[in-house]
């Protein structure tokens, strides 16, 4: 009897005790694309904050100035539409009350969700493409992925220069951020010597690309560029021009898909590609991501997922640096302090202050592979200033 | 430009027969029931999904898949209708907006099963036929191929079996059609079945050619309404037309002018056509 009731106390502190001692929640938001044809990068996204989140939360939750905090992901569906994107804003910000949003996918959608965000101080991580993301107006939004601004430049040269490419096609999304890419792509070739003599715009949901190649590949051009398409259409544009019979160089300067134009399109039809790559599989941490991405998800990583891990963690020594969560002003100024992070990519540093007026872009090594046998071989590594 | 015009009319004529595919399966749902079946883009889908699972999983050759896929979904159409459409025979809204649910649990369905990333479909002929400049891709031409062939056999099927007489009877009028014995029970759900069956193929047809993932029924369902609309609702000649017309339509414009030019000529055609025709170039006024 006695007995009983000793174990009985025991268990009541042992439950009083859990009680006291239980966590905060730090809520994140992830603002992506599950759904349609930029899916595989929302998940990507939102998986590499999962992984972010359940690597603090392993060692007993996030630590700052002295409270335990459990990161929780609350994760909402845009669709790629501005309007979406919206609603999901407004229900993050103000039901869930989150301070913090990894998202968007789009460019739209993050130009349209900026109002809410910035107003009420809430730091977002997105991937848009548009160079009107960052601006010293919307301080509280931040890119961890490099753009086409960024890394067009240095891969175009290198190939107008080995594959000898003089006139270019391609098809784009009639969006934002298709519209931003075609501008970049337009101006880097043109400053590589070489044009971009035939673009196409086409809604988004397109599957059919034949009668749009039929025009492009009747131009004779030499090459046809993916850039700006997601990479369920980028494969499927790479198998039609293939099935029309085009021989020339197909390449990709930006925006990581190898895997999914792969999948979509087949070993054979992707053979000799050239695509950008963020990715050296001989870096040994990044390597290791992408093994614990396959074998928690089952499904093969998408090359945007690491920025976004790489993102979320300085994030969270952000907000250790600062000492609180919940003011974001602090955070942000914490984030932008941040130099010579070593993320699982290799060293980064913000950078941007020349092209948006406001240092928020994240710089990282990257490369250009050629596909063989559907994988990615790196045959030239780059920084801003150049491949080789 | 004779190449490029030659070239719009052999990819138009391909693009309208697999449109001819799935507006046909929605219109005859359609005349059959007097259901606008918002659903036919996930059977479309969900054909696809078929033709992935036999060719890439099982192993199966693409012809028996084929006919795995159609047979599949004769049974799951007559299911739906007798699940689903049934208690709203009579009141077209209710079934449409049943249709709208039953397109969204389908999609969900399929998000959940198989995840939004798109499947690889492994190519099943590769190369060209070429005649001088022009160019028709192998893998068009098989689809053209099956395509006609199965809608061939529909043909024959509606036009000289007693089931294909009692659904054009149906068509033209449930009541009469009722008293002079066609059996209702049988005719909806093997009317909605093939409907669903046309789909389902059009979607297996076209999983090698535009890829596989859950969310590939809109731009097919898109289509067939609007070749539902200009040929005239339950009109299969109608379809027929409006089809390859459509195909052509969206090639040249595509080729000549721009894609986007494409869709503002199709939907100008269609606006076009139900002012000056309300009921679609060869449909039946409602009485």
């Amino acid at each position: 009897m006695k007995r009983n009731t000793l174990l009985a106390a025991a268990s009541t502190i042992a439950l009083i005790s859990g009680g006291a001692m239980a966590q905060e929640t730090l809520k994140l938001g992830a603002l992506v694309t599950l759904s349609g044809a930029g899916a595989s990068w929302g998940q990507g996204m939102m998986r590499a904050a999962e992984l972010a989140a359940e690597d603090v939360n392993e060692d007993g939750g996030l630590e700052v100035d002295g409270t335990k905090y459990k990161v929780e992901i609350i994760a909402y569906d845009d669709a790629y539409k501005a309007n979406e994107a919206v609603t999901a804003a407004n229900r993050l910000v103000f039901e869930d009350e989150v301070k913090y949003i990894i998202g968007t996918v789009g460019s739209a959608p993050i130009l349209a969700i900026q109002p809410i965000t910035e107003e009420n101080g809430v730091i977002t991580m997105t991937l848009g493409f548009t160079g009107q993301a960052l601006s010293p107006e919307k301080p509280y939004t931040f890119r961890p992925n490099p753009t086409t601004a960024e890394v067009a430049q240095p891969q175009i040269d290198w190939i107008v220069k080995t594959q000898e490419v003089k006139t270019v096609g391609a098809l784009f999304p009639k969006d934002e951020t298709g519209e931003a890419i075609a501008k970049d792509l337009s101006a880097a070739y043109e400053k590589a010597g070489a044009t971009l003599a035939a673009t196409e715009f086409f809604e988004r949901d397109r599957v059919d690309f034949i009668p749009l190649l039929t025009r492009i590949i009747a131009q004779g051009v030499d090459a046809i560029e993916l850039d700006g398409n997601s990479p369920a259409t980028a494969g499927q544009i790479v198998q039609q021009a293939r099935d029309l019979g085009f021989e020339g160089v197909i390449l990709r300067t930006g925006g990581p898909a190898t895997q999914e134009i792969v999948n979509v399109a087949g070993e054979a039809a992707t053979e000799g590609m050239f695509v950008h790559s963020a990715f050296d599989p001989g870096v040994e941490s990044a390597k290791a991501y992408e093994e614990r991405f396959t074998s928690t998800y089952n499904e093969p990583m998408n090359g945007f997922s690491p920025f976004f891990y790489d993102g979320t963690k300085m994030l969270f020594q952000a907000m250790r640096d600062a000492g609180t969560v919940e003011d974001t002003e602090a955070v942000k100024t914490a984030l932008e302090n941040i130099s010579d992070y070593q993320g699982i990519l290799g060293t980064m540093n913000w950078t941007g202050e020349d092209r948006y007026g406001i240092a928020h872009q994240l710089d990282s090594p990257f490369y250009i592979a050629r596909v063989e046998g559907g994988e990615e071989v790196i045959v030239a590594r780059c920084t801003s200033d150049g491949c080789e | 430009m004779s190449f490029l015009i030659a070239q719009s009319l052999i990819n138009g004529v391909i693009l309208g027969t697999l449109y001819l595919l799935m507006a046909i399966g929605f219109t005859l749902a359609f005349g059959v029931m007097r259901i606008v079946n918002f659903a036919h883009g996930e059977f479309y889908m969900i054909g696809a999904f078929c033709a992935l699972i036999g060719v890439t999983w099982l192993g199966l050759p693409f012809p028996i898949t084929l006919a795995l896929t159609i047979a599949f979904a004769i049974l799951l159409g007559a299911v739906v209708e007798r699940l689903v459409f049934r208690p709203f025979r009579a009141d077209e809204l209710s079934g449409m907006i049943a249709s709208l649910g039953l397109a969204m649990i389908l999609q969900h369905g399929a998000l959940i099963l198989f995840g939004p990333d798109p499947q690889a479909f492994p190519s099943l002929v590769s190369g060209v036929f070429r005649w001088g400049a022009l160019i028709v891709p192998k893998s068009r031409a098989l689809a053209l191929g099956i395509g006609i062939v199965i809608l061939l056999v529909f043909y024959v099927f509606l036009m000289h079996t007693r089931h294909g007489r009692a659904l054009r009877a149906l068509v033209q009028d449930q009541e009469v059609a009722a008293v002079f014995g066609v059996r209702l029970e049988i005719m909806y759900p093997l009317g909605l079945g093939l409907g669903v069956a046309l789909a389902a193929v059009a979607g297996g047809l076209m999983a090698p050619l535009f890829g596989v993932s859950p969310f590939i029924g809109g731009t097919p369902l898109l289509k067939a309404f609007i070749v539902v609309i200009l040929g005239g609702l339950g009109s299969i000649p109608g379809a027929a037309l409006a089809a390859i017309l459509l195909g052509l339509i969206e090639s040249f414009t595509s080729s000549f002018i721009s894609a986007s030019a494409a869709d503002i000529v199709t939907f100008a055609l269609v606006i076009g056509v139900l002012l000056v025709r309300p009921a679609g170039l060869l449909g039946r006024a409602e009485t």
